[in-house]
This record gives C-alpha cells, sequence and structure tokens, in this order.
C-alpha cells in the first residue's frame, strides 16, 4: 500500500471540504438564527433571545391557514404519487411491457425539464380549458414533480430484491394480485416509504409551479414566505422558515433510518 | 402468462395522468408561443430575439449559469472525491450537509442569503470592520449576489451526480497509478478525472439547465433591474400576461438547453467512436 497523500494536501482538503460545508450550512444556520431574536428586526447575530416571533407566527392566521393549505396538499400528493408511482415502478421493473425504456423516460422527464415550463403550461392550460387556476391545480403539479422521485426510489429497491420470491407465490398457487400485494408489494416497502417522505418533502417545498399558479386563494407555506420577502420580511419569515427547516431534517432522518441515503444516492 | 395485463393495469394510471397533467399541459403551452390568434407566426420569437433588452436578458441567463456551473464544477468535484474516498462515517456527515439544504425551500435558503448578503449583514459588516467597504455597503441586487445564492441552490445536484460516478470507480485503479510511481496529484489528473468525466459532465448540463431557468433566487438575490429569461417569463406569464410571449420564451430557452443536450450527446459519441 502506497502512502496517501502529502500532509499539505490532506490540510487542503480538510480546509476545503469544512468551507463547503460552512457555506451549504450557512444560510440554514442564520434564519434558524435570526428566528430566535428579541429585536424587532430581522438580524444576524440575534439581538437577544426569545420565542416572541414563534409566538407570533401559531397566533396569526395568515400561517396557520398557509401552513393547513401546505400539509393538505402535501398529504394528498404523498397518499396519490405513492400509490401511483410504486405501482408504475413495479410495472416497469418487470420489463415485459413494450417501450419500456421509453415510459420510464417520459416518467423521469419532469426531473430534468425545467419546472418552469410546468409550471407555465399548468397555469395557461389550465386557465384556457378548465378555468381558474386552484388549490387542485397545485395538486396537479405537485404530483408530476413527485411522482419520478417515488418511481427512482422504489426501482432501486426492486433491483436488490429477489423476483423468484413472485415465481414461488405464484407457484404455490397465489393468483396474479395476491402475490403482487403479499409478496412484491412488502419486499419493496422500504423504497415505498422514501418515495412517500420524498413526495412529501417535495410538495412541501415546492414554490416555482405554485409560484406561477399563486393567487390569493393559492397560499402554501413557501409562497406566503415568498410574498412576505418581497414586501417586509421580518423575524417571523425566519421563524416559519426554521420549522421548515425542523421538518425536513425529520424526513432527512426518517429516509435514512428506513433505506439510507447512500443508497438513494447510488 | 397473467403478468402482462396486471402490468399493463399498474402502469396505465400513472401514464394517463401524466399525459393529461405533463405532456398536454407542457405541449399546449410551447406551441402557444409560435400561434397567435391567426395562425401559426413567428411574431413573438422575433420580439424576443430582434429586442436588445431581451437579447442582453438572454445574454445575462447564458453568462450567469456558465459562471455558476464552473463554480460548480471547481468546488463539487472536489467534494464528491472526499466524500467517496473518504471514511464510511465522513461520508454520511457529508452525505447530510449536502441533502439537508437540497431538501430544504429554495425560499428558506434565499432568506438565509438575503441576510447574509443584504444590509448590515454578515458580509457587509466583515468588509465593513476591514474597513473595505463604506458603511450600508450591500451585495443584494448585484451579479455576484445571483451567483453566490444560485450556487449554493444547485451545488448538491453537482456533488451527488459527480458522486454517483466516483464511486463506481475502482479505488485499486488509483493505487495501481500509484505503486507505478504517479504522484498523489498525478493519479487525480490521470485516473480520478477521466474516470469521473461522464459524471462532471452530466452534472455541468444538468446545473447549467437548472440555473438558466431558475427564477426565484435571482429575482430575490437580483431585484427587477437584474432581470433573467425564468424571471422574464414569469413576468410575462403572472404580471403582463403576454401568455404568447411567455409561451414564446419558454420555447427559446428549452430549445437553448436542448440544442446543448444534443450537441453534447454528438461530441460525446464522436469521442467514443
Amino acid at each position: 500500500m502506497v502512502d496517501h497523500s502529502p500532509l499539505w494536501l490532506r490540510l487542503v482538503t480538510a480546509c476545503l471540504t469544512s468551507t463547503i460545508v460552512i457555506f451549504l450550512i450557512a444560510p440554514l444556520l442564520i434564519v434558524v438564527g435570526v428566528s430566535f431574536t428579541a429585536g424587532d428586526y430581522i438580524a444576524f447575530p440575534p439581538q437577544g433571545l426569545s420565542l416572541r416571533w414563534y409566538a407570533k407566527i401559531l397566533s396569526e392566521q395568515v400561517y396557520t391557514s398557509s401552513f393547513a393549505m401546505s400539509l393538505w396538499v402535501a398529504c394528498l400528493v404523498t397518499v396519490s404519487a405513492t400509490a401511483i408511482g410504486t405501482a408504475a415502478a413495479i410495472a416497469l421493473h418487470r420489463e415485459v411491457l413494450p417501450g419500456s425504456r421509453a415510459i420510464s423516460g417520459f416518467f423521469f422527464a419532469p426531473i430534468i425539464l425545467p419546472s418552469i415550463i410546468l409550471g407555465l403550461g399548468l397555469l395557461i392550460v389550465w386557465s384556457r380549458v378548465i378555468g381558474a387556476t386552484s388549490v387542485l391545480t397545485v395538486f396537479v403539479g405537485h404530483f408530476v414533480l413527485a411522482l419520478p422521485y417515488v418511481i427512482r426510489t422504489t426501482l432501486a429497491v426492486l433491483t436488490t430484491s429477489d423476483p423468484f420470491l413472485e415465481e414461488a407465490a405464484r407457484t404455490m398457487g397465489a393468483g396474479p394480485w395476491q402475490s403482487l400485494w403479499r409478496v412484491t408489494v412488502p419486499q419493496c416497502a422500504p423504497g415505498i416509504a422514501a418515495g412517500a417522505f420524498f413526495a412529501f418533502n417535495i410538495s412541501f417545498d415546492e414554490a416555482v409551479v405554485s409560484l406561477f399558479l399563486r393567487s390569493p386563494d393559492i397560499m402554501t407555506l413557501p409562497i406566503q414566505i415568498y410574498t412576505q420577502l418581497e414586501f417586509s420580511p421580518d423575524p417571523s419569515i425566519a421563524a416559519v422558515s426554521s420549522l421548515m427547516i425542523g421538518l425536513t431534517i425529520v424526513l432527512i432522518v426518517l429516509i435514512e433510518r428506513v433505506v439510507g441515503l447512500q443508497k438513494i444516492t447510488e | 402468462m397473467d403478468r402482462y395485463p396486471q402490468s399493463v393495469a399498474l402502469i396505465a394510471p400513472g401514464v394517463a395522468i401524466m399525459i393529461a397533467a405533463f405532456a398536454v399541459p407542457v405541449a399546449m403551452m410551447l406551441s402557444m408561443g409560435i400561434h397567435g390568434d391567426q395562425g401559426f407566426t413567428f411574431e413573438y420569437i422575433l420580439a424576443f430575439v430582434t429586442d436588445p433588452f431581451y437579447l442582453g436578458i438572454g445574454w445575462r441567463t447564458v453568462k450567469l449559469a456558465l459562471i455558476i456551473s464552473v463554480v460548480c464544477v471547481l468546488v463539487g468535484v472536489p467534494l464528491a472525491y472526499v466524500m467517496a474516498r473518504g471514511s464510511r462515517r465522513l461520508r454520511t456527515f457529508l452525505l447530510i450537509c449536502v441533502t439537508l439544504p437540497l431538501m430544504t425551500s429554495v425560499v428558506v435558503r434565499t432568506f438565509g442569503w438575503m441576510v447574509i448578503l443584504g444590509r448590515n449583514g454578515l458580509i457587509a459588516d466583515m468588509l465593513f470592520d476591514l474597513g473595505l467597504v463604506r458603511r450600508n455597503f450591500s451585495l443584494m441586487q448585484t451579479e455576484t449576489a445571483i451567483v453566490i445564492g444560485m450556487v449554493q441552490v444547485v451545488l448538491p445536484f453537482m456533488v451527488l451526480t459527480v458522486l454517483g460516478v466516483m464511486q463506481r470507480l475502482d479505488p485499486r485503479l488509483e493505487e495501481a497509478a500509484r505503486v507505478m510511481g504517479c504522484t498523489f496529484v498525478g493519479s487525480l489528473r490521470r485516473v480520478v478525472l477521466p474516470g469521473a468525466m461522464p459524471g462532471i459532465v452530466s452534472g455541468f448540463l444538468l446545473v447549467f439547465s437548472l440555473s438558466a431557468s431558475y427564477f426565484v433566487t435571482p429575482m430575490l438575490l437580483g431585484g427587477a433591474r437584474l432581470p433573467t429569461v425564468a424571471a422574464s417569463i414569469y413576468e410575462a406569464a403572472t404580471k403582463t400576461l403576454e401568455w404568447n410571449f411567455a409561451a414564446a420564451q419558454s420555447l427559446i430557452l428549452l430549445c437553448g438547453l436542448l440544442l446543448l443536450l444534443f450537441t453534447y450527446s454528438l461530441a460525446a459519441r464522436k469521442a467514443n467512436g
């Protein structure tokens, strides 16, 4: 075994890596710091410590109602995208359908296509064909964005599963739907769960498509934050943002526990 | 075999919704860029490409996306290498540091940058204390602010794309190069970089297309005086309600990005013989 690398290079690497990590995390830490300020203005470092801005957002209807809307949309997206995405992933994994590759390319297109194009398309076509955009439009947009992530995580687990278990179930007399429900679905459960967490995260945090559909009736939490940032931000925005960061951390921990982040990135 | 009808039943709902909610709206919207009330027209496209104001917006978009992508390569590739070759614990730690911002809403992250870069923000205070700038200095409403904010927004995509490729590189190749007398830097240059090149290039393309089409961060950090194409699309779609013009600009943006991908795949095919 050769000596790894010279000392100076290790030092440079350590410095570089910590700088990048600080750069990536700093905006989040600053936001959390600002949220605990006792002062009236957004300032870092915070002027004194207090929870007054958290108390404020919990008692203000603009925040509680937009939180409720985001939660409602995200839950709907999670349930529907997980169910439909899992089914699609199982079918894609079998590779029995003609054009499987083309279909999976189609499913993954929203990841590659700029979401501004989806947002504009939904806004124009919905307004022309159906009428005023509503929460339903936001749900549809978030669904399209979340679906590929559910399919991807489920496929990632399916590729490591045992293909013969399903066959065994069939040989033992289980019907096609019975073996699907009793054997295949439990096998990819971790992938399904991770996909559900991603779907929730994508919908809850999504701002681009929602901004295109923005109207007084459509005020999800990210849109509420954006609107405040355009006009008069005060530390209550930091408190809302910190709660959103907290929720993201919970979701990451859940994904790490269920499948492991490593697996998702491979 | 009855797996076939079952597979059709499993995939049908997803395909149906994706056609109705994705393919049809996007296609209809894009076609509006070359269709007016009197049928086919290049009017909206020409309105963009003949107006120096919009050409300036286009140039700014390309320039910023290019700077952001190059910075992401310079910063992201070394980080991905450290992650791929570091210990398991270091990798998990760094992976969390990359995924946490990635999964945090873009409005929240941009807000953080507004606090850091704004008047009386951390950067301004630090530069003032060093005596480098006057009081009330602010980086907000500058292209520098857009680049800083956007690099943080898209860097995780770069790192994860490159990491995916680097983890598949056999570390023994590097060892072999070292045993044969190659220096550490030499092994990076001759073994790691060529091996990771496909990942670096696809990461670059991904980050470029993301930065060219983002508007939340550029609009909040750059302000109305520094519009990009995406911000101009958003203006036309929601403020001035010129939908055909918004569609035409989307068409131009998309064609530009597709042209880039096409050139790359041609070049890749040529390079592979």
